[in-house]
């Protein structure tokens, strides 16, 4: 179980994390989510004691990550930025790693075989291949067998095949009941590995709950109707929290009501309906509800015209 | 011994850092870089080919009485300069490539880091330099007999000063890693270093006052000097306090260099 109370992060006047707090629970894949200059990173990085917060604090298992006999076993660090001399060879990376903890030869090559890098381990990580060089990371997360893995944006950069590679990973790793929290600020990738959610937009927390309800909670769901009497329903839905959408003639987009209401609506007014559609937002336009306001960096008029 | 009892008993392996472990992985890192190796060759081929060659080339008619011991291992100036590297790459080049967050996130403590790699670092370079400071010294005498710099390994200080040189080039090294640490930049720290051994004692003696040329033999360079001569001059520091400067130098820049460490981000 990893947590994370309170966590801030000042940078001189800059305040790059504000008062999070959030649990991570074991056997389960938490996204954490958020765009680019969120804090991601940075989070990530203080709870492996590498950055130090500025208040507050995070704990893995109940203690401060340093606090750890066999830091290794807790928690497998994959950072977004490459952490490995490009002079070794992906096998001595590993030993020079094992060695701290008093981990068996014979564990790397475990790791080495489960990342499929046994192949190249005896090559110098310089010649290697973005893929390879995550693979690796991946590999030095799994070394101390722990029981959570912190991932910083795995999949960034990766080609499909990748990408595919880490998905399955990670569903592997979570059905062995290790505590899973990835980062990312690809959406929908997310929304296919993870079955809880931490946002976060600018530094603070905007959502921490199930990949279904951040969904539905945000709001951005809709219902497609298609009727001969549009503008008698359209008049009969309208209210607070609802708004009307006409595509076509005969055809509304509703936004903020269920389609049992509409269905019941209609029926009570004798208008016939052809169609009664609900879509579900995918997870990228619920996060687009949510974060509008709090992107780092805002397009702007000039911005997009420079 | 009780986590391992606890551990068989249940069949978990005992895994858990110890300072021996950070000392283990430390030696497996320095071993396992290329770099390591062509850098260790050089310096001591440097030295014994330095050594041998001004010796060769020495035509006995002694200008100015150098002593025995330095004469001949005039070739450890390139080993000042390349065991620095070598330092400042154990520490600085971590940086510079990015492995000091795995080392960090393996060994979260940060401190037994630091220990370990001056322990290995001062280890291999001692060694390594009286290994050849032992075969330089008979190898340039060899072409010595009947000049006035003829020497042999049983003379006053000669033993004396060929370990004192390899303490001497270990401590550097030491002071180096420390740098390293402190800049977190190779150039930074590089420039830091020179600085300080190679271009401040010189401006610092040009200064007409007595009390800076007392200080300026205990700097890192002429403290080395007096380490290395069989017999130190007058003007120079003796042995045992030019042993100690040096220390302290190296003590002062591991104590930056674990200040930085610990209340620095990673």
């Amino acid at each position: 179980m990893i947590t994370a109370q309170e966590l801030t992060k000042r940078y001189g006047d800059r305040t790059v994390v504000t008062d999070l707090s959030f649990t991570v629970r074991p056997g389960t894949v938490t996204g954490f989510l958020g765009p680019n200059g969120s804090g991601k990173s940075t989070t990530l990085r203080m709870i492996l004691g590498l950055v130090a917060p500025t208040r507050g604090h995070a704990t893995v298992s109940g203690r401060s990550y340093a606090a750890h006999p066999a830091p290794l076993t807790e928690v497998g660090a994959l950072l977004e930025a490459r952490s490995v001399h490009p002079g070794r060879t992906a096998r001595h990376h590993l030993r020079a790693l094992a060695h701290t903890h008093g981990i068996p030869g014979s564990r790397v090559e475990h790791v080495l075989a489960r990342t499929g890098l046994t192949e190249v381990a005896h090559r110098r990580v310089k010649g290697f291949s973005l893929g390879m060089g995550q693979r690796l990371g991946i590999a030095a997360a799994l070394l101390g067998d722990p029981a959570a893995l912190v991932l910083d944006e795995p999949v960034n950069g990766l080609d499909p095949e990748g990408v595919l590679w880490i998905r399955t990973l990670l569903k592997s790793l979570a059905a062995e009941g290790r505590t899973i929290l990835v980062s990312s600020h690809l959406m929908s990738e997310t929304a296919l590995t993870a079955d809880h959610l931490i946002v976060i937009g600018r530094g603070r927390l905007l959502a921490d709950t199930t990949v279904a309800d951040f969904v539905r909670r945000s709001g951005a769901g809709t219902v497609k109707v298609v009727t001969p009497d549009a503008a008698a329903l359209a008049g009969l839905l309208t209210g607070p929290g609802v708004t009307l959408a006409t595509d076509a003639p005969g055809s509304l987009t509703v936004r903020g009501a269920d389609a049992e209401h509409i269905g019941r609506t209609a029926a009570a007014h004798g208008i016939p309906l052809y169609e009664l559609t609900p879509s579900t937002a995918s997870l990228e336009e619920a996060f687009m509800h949510l974060t509008h306001d709090t992107v780092e960096y805002t397009a702007t008029a000039e911005g997009a015209a420079a | 011994m009780t986590a391992t009892t606890t551990a068989a008993a249940t069949g978990t392996p005992a895994y858990r850092v110890t300072a021996a472990r950070v000392l283990r992985s430390e030696w497996h890192k320095l071993w396992t870089l290329r770099s390591t190796w062509i850098n260790l060759a050089a310096t001591t081929i440097l030295t014994l080919g330095m050594g041998a060659g001004i010796s060769a080339a020495y035509d006995g008619s002694g200008e100015g009485g150098l002593d025995p011991v330095l004469f001949v291992l005039l070739g450890t100036q390139f080993a000042t300069v390349n065991l620095a590297v070598l330092g400042i790459l154990a520490t600085a080049g971590e940086y510079a490539t990015g492995q000091i967050r795995a080392t960090m996130t393996a060994v979260p403590r940060r401190l037994p880091v630091l220990w370990s790699k001056a322990a290995v670092l001062a280890a291999v370079t001692f060694v390594l330099s009286l290994w050849t400071n032992l075969l330089t010294f008979p190898l340039a005498q060899s072409f010595l007999t009947g000049t006035d710099q003829a020497a042999a390994l049983g003379d006053p200080g000669v033993l004396r000063g060929l370990a004192g040189n390899a303490a001497g080039l270990a401590l550097l090294t030491v002071l180096a890693l420390g740098l390293g640490a402190v800049a977190r930049s190779v150039p930074l720290a590089a420039g830091a270093y020179i600085g300080l051994v190679m271009i401040v004692p010189e401006v610092l003696r040009m200064l007409p006052y007595g009390v800076v040329d007392d200080a300026v033999r205990y700097f890192p360079s002429k403290a080395l000097e007096s380490l290395t001569a069989a017999q130190p001059g007058p003007d120079a520091a003796a042995p045992g306090a030019a042993l100690l400067a040096l220390s302290l130098w190296a003590a002062a820049s591991l104590a930056a260099a674990a200040v930085t460490l610990r209340r620095r981000d990673v």
